[in-house]
């Protein structure tokens, strides 16, 4: 399994950097959540981020599209950099697209207006070019059908692969996946994930993706980053980074999830 | 390999199911439920029929003096006589047409917002509600569009309870919103502004604000500068309204999942987007019963203004119970029609957010 994954996942001309992470330190009140974290993320990398709960993981991701502020060190998404400005911060959050662990679909629309919501208003498109492109996503993901329906009438992995194709409806850069199978049942993860592992090999899409699933790592990742106590531990392609754990922490890790 | 069938379904037990079940569950489920049960039986056997016959059966019907009334029960005789003072006051006659056009037009328009499509909803009913007060006082005054002028001295009765109801509460509900979202600014400046207008406008009782409204307010104004009695009674009820319906939107901001605010920001909505297109309707749907009783105590606070000599519809029935012609202590009469009325349009404004919270309620099935 771990041998061939490189055939499986082709690399794509992996280009500039996509988003360049430097000395990021952050806090919440007085506890410090992030130390020092430096990333380099290249466009068309697919990067897996796990550690235990409370390790800053999801923490690190949000603050990519500004979810969380970070008090030093700097960040630049596709050449913007973060700063505390409106018109940048919405510069950035056009780039990135997120999926939530709880999907955070709006209950109030149905699947349609979900998809739509942010074309029409944000990117000022045509209503009938919204939808075109939303019904397009939603057969990538594999539920035209359900376009006229509540998120409420929907299974959880309904819902999630919904809030994928929300994102993906922005055509954003990049990627960012926050636990996106946590919150679902067992027999629902993997339809999620297919979703997952046809974007990263069909579209070469920049993937940042917070998860405990170590198949979809193995065969998707280029490069999977271990977390934990606010640092990035440990780096490495998957193949190194599960048969040949350099420190004792991740080592333990490993041997308590797989 | 075995395969697996679903049992199908059975039919329910007759002992769960049909009207003797149903009377069993909730009428006698135990000696205390069938006690009381047979208690409220023997209540309303003892009191309805009494009431009935005072208000239908032996009640004078026909006339127009006090004469007309000569028997037991209740002088509707009254109320039919007095019945263009207590709906429209002292408005002149002839004009009526105005203060009914007026009502039609609010019915209308909430019936309209009830069945067309939601992006006619938004870009056309919205904006007509938020100018239609402004029509009434043109319309009711009438000089601006060359009818008759109709000084708010005459304005009056049951009409203007509900219009002033309904003109302070098409206002108050945006400038309550936009209070609560101040409430919740990072800016400090607005948001210090907002607690303060909030905190006052719903920690002072109604009728002092009235007062404050109808005989202080005019020392603030400048020399010459004067504002129809009515027009800053309706200020102030807009306030009040706003000061409370700013904290029931802050109860509804508060149910709503904080990954709703993440989620509008990932895909890029601004502030304003944000708070209208995705927060507000949910808000709605969480305070929709908060939102009524706010209504409906607003509506029935309007009755306070005959105390700043207003005349709504309590005033209209103390002048007719007063009058020469009708002393016969018609009191009863007189305040059992105004709670009706007012009970009739609470009971509807209840039965509309109740349809309203079904309908809302079919999106949110989860």
């Amino acid at each position: 399994m771990t041998t061939n994954n490189q055939a499986t996942a082709p690399k794509k001309d992996k280009g500039d950097d996509m988003i360049v992470i430097e000395d990021l330190n952050k806090w919440y009140g007085s506890f410090h959540v992030l130390k020092d974290i430096n990333l380099n993320v290249k466009k068309g990398e697919r990067i897996v981020v796990c550690g235990p709960s409370g390790s800053g993981k999801s923490t690190m991701i949000r603050c990519i599209n500004r979810l969380e502020v970070f008090q030093q060190g700097s960040l630049t998404v596709n050449g913007i950099a973060m700063i505390d400005d409106v018109k940048n911060i919405e510069s950035i959050r056009r780039e990135v697209g997120m999926v939530f662990q709880h999907f955070n679909l709006f209950p109030h629309l149905t699947i349609l207006e979900n998809l739509t919501i942010g074309p029409i208003w944000v990117q000022k498109k045509p209503k009938e070019e919204a939808e075109a492109t939303a019904m397009k996503y939603l057969e990538r993901v594999k539920i035209p059908d359900q376009a006229l329906k509540f998120p409420g009438q929907l299974s959880g992995g309904q819902q999630q692969r919904v809030a994928i194709a929300r994102s993906l409806c922005m055509a954003p850069e990049i990627m960012l996946f926050d636990e996106p199978t946590s919150a679902l049942d067992p027999e629902m993860i993997k339809e999620v994930l297919d979703v997952m592992v046809e974007l990263a090999e069909e579209e070469g899409m920049t993937m940042i993706c917070v998860t405990h699933e170590m198949g979809f790592a193995k065969t998707v990742a280029d490069r999977v980053i271990f977390m934990d106590g606010g640092e990035i531990v440990e780096e490495n392609t998957p193949n190194e980074f599960f048969d040949h754990p350099e420190t004792d922490r991740l080592q333990l890790f490993l041997s308590q999830i797989i | 390999m075995k395969e697996f069938i679903a049992k199908p379904a059975k039919p329910a037990p007759a002992s769960i199911v049909g009207p003797v079940a149903w009377l069993r569950e909730n009428l006698f489920s135990s000696p205390l439920n069938a006690i009381t049960t047979l208690l409220f039986c023997a209540f309303i056997i003892s009191i309805v029929p009494g009431l009935f016959d005072w208000f239908i059966w032996s009640a004078d019907w026909a006339g127009t003096t006090q004469e007309a009334c000569t028997s037991e029960g209740a002088c509707w005789v009254f109320t039919s006589a007095w019945s263009q003072q207590l709906f429209y006051g002292s408005y002149t006659d002839g004009q009526i047409w105005r203060v009914n056009l007026c009502i039609i037009s609010l019915f209308a328009i909430i019936y309209a917002s009830t069945v067309v499509r939601a992006d006619i909803r938004n870009k056309v009913i919205i904006p007509v509600f938020l100018i239609l007060p402004f029509l009434w006082v043109i319309l009711l005054n009438g000089s601006l569009i060359g009818l008759t002028h109709v000084s708010t001295d005459y304005w009056g009765g049951f009409a203007l309870n509900i219009l002033m109801a309904a003109a302070s509460i098409i206002i108050a509900f945006p400038l309550s919103f936009l209070w609560a979202l101040g409430r919740r600014s990072e800016m400090p400046f607005a948001r210090s502004v907002c607690v303060l207008l909030i905190e006052f406008f719903r920690g002072v009782p109604v009728l002092a604000l009235f007062f404050m409204g109808s005989v202080m307010l005019p020392f603030f104004f400048p020399e010459g500068w004067t504002v129809d009695k009515l027009i800053r009674v309706w200020i102030v009820l807009i306030l009040f309204m706003s000061g409370y319906m700013a904290e029931v939107f802050r109860g509804g901001f508060q149910a709503i999942p904080q990954g709703q605010y993440e989620a509008a920001d990932s895909i890029g909505l601004s502030y304003w987007q944000k708070n209208l297109l995705i927060i507000l309707p949910q808000n709605i749907k969480v305070s929709m019963p908060n939102i009524l009783a706010t209504f409906i105590m607003l509506f029935k606070n309007t009755t306070f203004l005959l105390i700043i000599g207003i005349f709504e519809i309590l005033s209209t029935t103390q002048t007719a119970l007063t009058n020469s012609n009708w002393l016969g202590g018609h009191s009863t009469e007189g305040y059992v029609f105004v709670a009706l009325l007012f009970w009739i349009c609470c009971f509807s404004m209840s039965m509309i957010s109740n349809s309203i919270e079904r309908k809302l309620e079919t999106s949110h099935r989860n």
